[in-house]
């Protein structure tokens, strides 16, 4: 009940006229940036957080978060029509999707899309109603050593469940945390990786990062594809929207797994991708007709979607709770949080509760917002993307470098920028996955702090990561997750011949975004 | 592809080796008032990334052993449309440096659009100046982020 109380005091928060004009915008905004291409919702999320800097932090992260949803509405649209997964996670929906679209029931596929979307959504913004305040009364008992162990765990989540090459994602890990490292000292005030340069003394900031990396290369991958947008004509008529939402409860034991994969993927980092191939997978195996999966049928739409929206929502659990976000777009907004001056972690839901339960209450508003926003505007979006690319290319080259400007005014950012765009470029062709990088950068000053902390604590014995209690398990845990690769590949090699287990799944999308 | 993975990784290792060497300034294993000494944590970090790339490398050296086909890191055909849009772009940013990010980028979309999209000149004049002039409302004049002048025209009070 002190949920539900909590909950009515951020629906007070929500329910003002601008906090509602701020969703809907965002919203709008995030479907956008969903359906343009080279313009990722972590991109798009970094380059409107310097708009947020004069807002209060309350509607600030109201506007984010709806940017979020928007984004993952948004990237339906592209899968379906256009067979062009906007986000990995949406690569699974290009299975049935387009077939379906191609049929001639786009419409159709579209709306079971949202509509799974909307209740992925409810389920994992219950859980998070009731959970969040669990976890984070929990985590409060968190001191440095545990803090610094739960890091370790996220990072070798990423390791062990998301990378294909298990060593360049530490590389990509590591790297992350040395351009963290650039700059002043945190502690002690030194210079540190300067090398006598002014420039670096400020370090690296990781909004122009996000764009580089997500904005800038995510063009120069999209025009060495080349870019072919045929896409297939969408007819939205009230009438295919009522028919299709009457079909939807027919899918209910998809849509509660589905739900239920997500939110258990979507806590650990780069959950999104790997539950809607495993939603897509379990809905096909217990299928009563199996054969039809792939030619375009409606619950292979529904599954994968309501598991990646159902994750999505979820990663905003360890975010909110511990300070540990579970997507780069969560990174994201991590970030800004600190900028606004708040600190993340438990004592968010002490110092401020109309700001966490105002998020909370804007993520179940936001989303049933953005099923009808959407649905409304499928014509408009469908119209974006079919503008031709050479506008819109230097137009988001343009908004990139605006954003990554805004961001604290320095000409040599939108040097980065360009620079950190190569990176990602390289880096999307050679494997390095770029999630666990931008994770790393946004977490490195608390990693290392936490670090140093408990390091001051043990008077410089490292076992005091594995002798207090919490931080002995989680950080065993991290190193299970760490060496999973290599139980899979002993296990990969004992049975191999009878290998009938189908597609592997990261094999289809490398995480990202 | 395997050649670009190895180069990649040599560089990842001088970037640790260069990490590590200017740890060792801060001092490594050492303890001072505030706790480990500041080189500890990046010296680890440097560390860290030498041992991946050369396990990187390693593996790259391995695959190349066995297989045969080696996809090109650029495929054939490809450079030319990403040079059309970073070197653009490059310069872009340096006008910018001297005639402010609004005429740097107008221009660029003018050039962009006329010559790698061949759009009529009307489109091409009316996106090149709406867009700019779009971005001058909605953020110098809505959100009041200023954005970058040029030092040629800061005198102009544009």
């Amino acid at each position: 009940m002190e949920a539900l109380r909590s909950l009515l005091l951020g629906f007070g928060v929500f329910l003002t006229p601008y906090n509602l004009m701020v969703a809907v915008v965002g919203i709008f905004v995030g479907a956008v940036v969903g359906v343009l291409p080279g313009l990722g919702v972590a991109n798009g999320v970094a380059i409107l957080i310097p708009m947020t800097f004069r807002m209060h932090a309350n509607s600030a992260i109201i506007l984010l978060a709806a940017i979020y949803w928007g984004g993952l509405f948004g990237g339906v649209i592209t899968s379906i029509l256009f067979n062009i997964p906007g986000e990995p996670w949406s690569v699974a929906t290009t299975f049935d999707g387009y077939p379906m679209a191609k049929k001639g029931e786009a419409g159709k596929a579209l709306t079971a899309a949202f509509c799974s979307h909307f209740v992925g959504a409810m389920f994992a913004t219950l859980m998070l109603t009731f959970f969040a305040p669990l976890v984070a009364e929990f985590s409060l008992r968190f001191g440095p050593p545990e803090i610094f162990a739960v890091m370790m765990l996220t990072f070798s989540a990423m390791v062990g469940l998301v990378g294909r090459s298990p060593a360049k994602s530490v590389v990509s890990i590591l790297f992350g945390l040395i351009l963290a490292a650039v700059g002043l000292d945190i502690i002690t005030g030194g210079l540190r990786l300067t090398f006598g340069a002014v420039e670096l003394m400020g370090g690296f900031n990781f909004l122009v990062v996000v764009i580089g990396l997500f904005g800038i290369g995510e063009i120069f991958l999209t025009v060495e594809e080349g870019l072919k947008m045929q896409g297939v004509t969408a007819k939205m008529s009230m009438r295919t929207v009522i028919t299709t939402m009457k079909e939807m409860p027919r899918f209910w034991r998809t849509l509660i797994r589905g739900a239920l994969i997500g939110c258990w993927m979507g806590i650990k980092p780069g959950g999104a991708t790997p539950a809607s191939f495993m939603s897509y997978g379990f809905a096909k195996q217990l299928s009563k007709t199996p054969e039809e999966f792939g030619t375009g049928t409606m619950e292979g739409v529904v599954a994968p979607e309501v598991a990646a929206h159902a994750a999505g929502v979820s990663a905003m659990l360890p975010m909110i709770t511990l300070g540990i976000p579970g997507s780069p777009t969560a990174a994201v907004m991590l970030g800004g949080l600190m900028i606004w001056g708040l600190q993340p972690g438990p004592m968010l839901f002490k110092e401020h509760p109309d700001f966490v339960w105002g998020l909370i209450a804007s993520i179940w508003a936001s989303n049933a917002l953005g099923v009808l926003i959407v649905l409304c505007f499928v014509p408009l979006f469908v119209a974006i993307l079919r503008a031709p690319f050479s506008v819109l290319m230097p137009g988001i080259v343009f908004l990139c470098a605006i954003g990554a400007y805004a961001v604290s005014n320095r000409m040599i950012d939108i040097w980065y920028m360009i620079i950190f765009g190569v990176v990602g470029y390289v880096f999307k062709k050679l494997d390095y996955p770029l999630a666990p990088m931008v994770l790393a950068l946004v977490l490195g000053d608390l990693a290392e702090s936490a670090m140093r902390q408990s390091l001051i604590m043990s008077q410089g014995s490292p076992w005091i990561f594995f002798t207090q209690p919490i931080a002995g398990v989680v950080n065993g845990l991290a190193i299970l997750f760490f060496c999973w690769p290599a139980f899979k590949a002993i296990r990969g090699r004992l049975s191999k011949g009878k290998n009938l287990s189908g597609r592997d799944v990261r094999k289809v999308a490398p995480v990202d975004a | 592809m395997r050649k670009a993975d190895a180069i990649c990784a040599l560089m990842f290792i001088s970037l640790g080796i260069l990490v590590c060497a200017d740890s060792m300034r801060h001092g490594v294993f050492g303890w001072d008032l505030a706790g480990p000494s500041p080189g500890m944590y990046p010296f680890l970090l440097g560390l860290g990334v030498i041992l991946g790339s050369v396990i990187v490398l390693g593996q790259t050296f391995l695959r190349s052993r066995g297989a045969q086909g080696d996809k090109p890191f650029i495929p054939p055909g490809a450079l030319k449309p990403v040079l059309c849009v970073g070197i653009p772009s490059a310069l872009m940013i340096l006008l910018t440096q001297y005639i402010g990010l609004y005429l740097a980028a107008g221009l660029y979309l003018a050039v962009y659009m006329r010559w790698i999209g061949r759009h009529r000149w009307t489109a091409v004049l009316v996106v090149s100046i709406l867009l700019p002039l779009a971005g001058y409302l909605l953020f110098e004049k809505w959100f009041q982020i200023p954005l970058p002048e040029g030092s040629l025209t800061a005198r102009l009070q544009f």
